[in-house]
């Protein structure tokens, strides 16, 4: 090439050279300044150590018409964006290599007959994996600044929703060079510097190519205009000329360097032929490198199209949902497999059929008829747009579907389809039937058992009021019966003690020994009287106690007095122990007395041998009277019914003591009207300890 | 000194075992089966102390003692109720008629009188 370009230089200085000493006639000699920029092999200044003139097809074929029209060339050097402001502000004639768009034939103007025509394309790093445009994803990418391409590449990447960086580069030397050091993924430049220059940067070119455009001598807009009629009339001279200076040029600049020298008929006959084919196969790549991009975006495209329409075709045929597609009239005309599952049919066998007598029975068991529910549907398909209804299996089973409901309408509104996704519920309203019958059972034997509860209730009261009207006869029934008692019994201890006084007379000794007896058996007739009309009133609410203060111990030695010839006669011993801080209590002393006989009495009739002692204590605000003995004891099993009424140990016929077995209950129940308690320790056979406590003064 | 006793009594036996006790001690007993006939004899006899039993056919004891003591000429008169109505209430009810004392059947022979006697 260096070669070529040497010779052709050499050339051009010696035509202008001998043009610029004898100028042709009839042409007007004037200056024509010619911008310059980098853009080989179109137009380029080739090396500094030269002449420093520039040179390229476009400063061929300018230089050429220059000669015929007898201009005075200058050059005025600079980057392409200079040089179009140059241009713009008029300070150069003619700026070469200048792409016609519409923007900029408002600010230049252009000649007709396009110098050569190109096309952009991307180039990318060897190894790269940079195809097609689809490649140029996430990519950063250099562009020509304030350039065609620029505006082109983000027209043609704009429906491809493509995500990369554009920047904008001086001239394409950066690019290239820019590409090569890894600092970006690629460039867009024209074809002929792509075609020149790839294989120098290690770059290769991509299918991505775009814009093809004519290129042009451009021309301030007012000024210079004559100029770009006799490029155009030069122009086509020269393009119908095969063997022009214009491809001479063309072939100069494009072709790789020649190794050996052909013989110049072949060079020159060879050339118009290279050239057209190589213009031809120019196109027919770029025609290919289109087909090929459109195919891959095509196939891009119907891939996404295809995944799509699958993911949909899964979703209906292997939803676990029964889509079903029916026309107004009722006809199936689609089931996917799951319903076809569901239902027990196979696509051919249900397809065409009536929705109703297959699919949903004619009437639901619970009598509602099923035949105008497609009509009703037709006719307010916004109540149907979610609609429970009974389905019927194949098999017969009945079961209970939820349905979504889609109108599918024409542009005239009438409904064309049906489309129906449906889930089997049957479980779930199997389970809240059965949920509903049992919370029914439940309400059914809730009421039975309020009933019940209720007449229970009634019966109770009825029964309580009858208690307590027997109550209240019964104590009615003690009262007189002690009153009864009394009167006869008056006359028995009244003339018993008057005949053992001796009013009536003496008495022998056998006598005044049964009189005795008579005394013993009377006066134990009354205490019996005595308890039960005590436990009657006590029962009956009768009973009050007093409270009135009174010295505790001299109350508890006189009841030890009491009781001490009871003991004497056994042979016990009465052992009192009354503690220093007893004194004064606030209590019923008529009845604290019978109770401490009650127990001093109890000891002394269960205890044989030993002792029997009262002890009495002040504990913080009550008092402790203890009555222990060292009698028979008390079995645990007997404890717990030792407080209640009629419950002497061993009763029955093998009994042994005397008693009513009154009087223990007798105590509770006169203690807990007085605000104390008594309770009992015993170990059978080792005697009792039985424990009262009372308050010093009873609460307000 | 008046020295008789009136004895309201329809009881014959509990009416014979005080009136016993009581002539046996020196004083004059005068007996009435009814309170009619009780409040009668002590207008006409003026007694030192009336023994007044509670349940009495027709008028009982409370009514005798009510009448008694609303009767300017027998009011001063001391009334003991001797009865077998030991319920609660009863003690108070009695003195409320008007009854001035309270003995309990049955009696103790041995401290009838000298009861009695404390009284008077």
């Amino acid at each position: 090439m260096d070669f070529l370009m040497k010779q052709c230089l050499l050339l051009i200085a010696l035509l202008m050279v001998l043009f610029s000493v004898v100028p042709s006639a009839g042409a007007e000699s004037r200056v024509v300044t010619v911008g310059v920029y980098e853009n080989p092999p179109k137009i380029f200044t080739p090396d500094k150590t030269d002449t420093g003139e520039p040179a390229g097809i476009f400063i061929d074929i300018i230089a050429y018409i220059a000669e015929q029209e007898g201009w005075d060339l200058k050059y005025a050097p600079g980057t392409w964006t200079e040089g179009l402001d140059r241009l713009a502000a008029g300070t150069i004639d003619l700026m070469p290599d200048v792409a016609y768009t519409a923007s900029r034939d408002q600010i230049y103007a252009f000649h007709s007959v396009p110098v050569l025509s190109s096309w952009f394309q991307v180039y990318a790093a060897k190894g790269s994996n940079i195809h097609s445009l689809l490649d140029l994803n996430h990519k950063r990418i250099l562009v020509l600044d304030r350039s065609v391409q620029h505006d082109a590449f983000l027209q043609l990447s704009q429906g491809f929703d493509l995500d990369f960086t554009l920047v904008s580069v001086p001239d394409y030397h950066t690019m290239f060079q820019t590409v090569a050091a890894g600092d970006a993924d690629a460039a867009i430049t024209n074809s002929f510097y792509g075609v020149m220059n790839a294989k120098k940067f290690g770059l290769h070119d991509t299918a991505v190519i775009f814009s093809p455009s004519n290129l042009f001598f451009a021309a301030p807009k007012n000024q210079s205009k004559h100029l770009l009629p006799a490029i155009d009339r030069h122009l086509s001279k020269l393009k119908n000329d095969s063997q022009s200076l214009y491809y001479q040029s063309l072939r100069h600049w494009t072709a790789e360097p020649v190794r050996f020298r052909l013989p110049e008929w072949v060079k020159i006959t060879g050339i118009g032929g290279i050239l057209l084919i190589l213009l031809s196969l120019g196109s027919g790549l770029l025609l290919k490198h289109q087909v090929t991009v459109r195919t891959r975006e095509l196939e891009t495209a119907n891939h996404t199209l295809r995944a799509s329409e699958q993911k949909y075709r899964d979703l209906v045929m292997l939803a676990n949902s029964i889509i079903l597609r029916f026309t107004p009239d009722g006809r199936i005309t689609f089931l996917n497999e799951f319903g076809q599952k569901f239902f027990g049919y196979d696509a051919t066998e249900i397809l065409g059929r009536q929705v109703v007598g297959t699919l949903v029975p004619e009437s639901e068991t619970t009598g509602r008829d099923l035949r105008p529910l497609l009509e009703d549907i037709s006719r307010n398909p916004k109540k149907f747009e979610r609609n429970v209804n009974k389905n019927i299996l194949r098999n017969g089973d009945r079961v209970w579907i939820d349905w979504t409901n889609k109108m599918i309408a024409d542009e005239n509104g009438e409904i064309k389809e049906i489309l129906s996704i449906g889930s089997d519920i049957t479980p779930r309203v199997k389970n809240e039937i059965k949920i509903y019958q049992l919370n029914e059972a439940l309400r059914q034997e809730a009421e039975i058992l309020e009933q019940r509860v209720a007449e229970r209730t009634a019966e109770l009261r009825e029964a309580k009021e009858q208690a307590e009207a027997a109550d209240r006869i019964k104590s009615a029934f003690l009262a007189t019966m002690s009153h009864e008692l009394r009167t006869p019994l008056n006359s028995i201890i009244g003339f018993t003690g008057v005949l053992l006084q001796g009013l009536a007379g003496d008495l022998n000794n056998e006598q005044q020994k049964q009189m005795t007896m008579v005394q013993t058996s009377a006066r134990h007739l009354l205490a019996l009287i005595n308890d039960v009309l005590d436990i009657s009133k006590i029962e009956a609410g009768q009973l009050k106690v007093e409270a009135k203060p009174f010295g505790l111990p001299s109350a508890i030695e006189k009841t030890v007095k009491i009781v001490s010839p009871l003991a004497e006669k056994k042979g016990l011993q009465l052992k009192l122990d009354i503690a220093d801080t007893v004194d004064t209590i606030t209590t019923d002393q008529r009845r604290l007395e019978q109770i401490m006989v009650n127990l001093l009495n109890n000891a002394i009739k269960f205890t044989d041998k030993g002792q029997v002692a009262l002890y009495c204590r002040k504990e913080n605000t009550q008092y402790v009277i203890t009555v222990a003995d060292t009698g028979m004891g008390l079995r645990e099993q007997d404890l717990e019914a030792l407080f209640q009424p009629f419950r002497q140990i061993d009763s029955g016929t093998t009994r042994k003591h005397d008693g009513s077995g009154l009087g223990l209950s007798i105590c509770k129940k006169l203690l807990d009207l007085m605000g104390g308690s008594i309770s009992v320790e015993s170990t059978w056979g080792e005697g009792s300890r039985f424990t009262v406590r009372l308050p010093v003064h009873p609460e307000e | 000194m008046n020295n008789t006793l009136l004895i309201i009594e329809d009881n014959e036996q509990n009416y014979y075992l005080m009136r016993f006790l009581l002539e046996k001690n020196g004083f004059k007993v005068l007996g009435a089966e009814t309170g009619k006939k009780g409040i009668e004899m002590a207008r006409q006899h003026q007694p030192r102390a009336i023994l007044l039993d509670i349940q009495l056919p027709e008028m009982d004891g409370y009514a005798v003692a009510t009448v008694l003591k609303n009767d300017p000429e027998l009011q001063k008169i001391p009334i003991v109720a001797v009865t077998s109505y030991a319920m609660v209430g009863d003690r108070e009810r009695i003195l409320a008629a008007g009854a001035d004392r309270y003995i309990e059947k049955p009696i103790n022979p041995e401290t009838f009188v000298s009861e009695i006697q404390k009284f008077l």
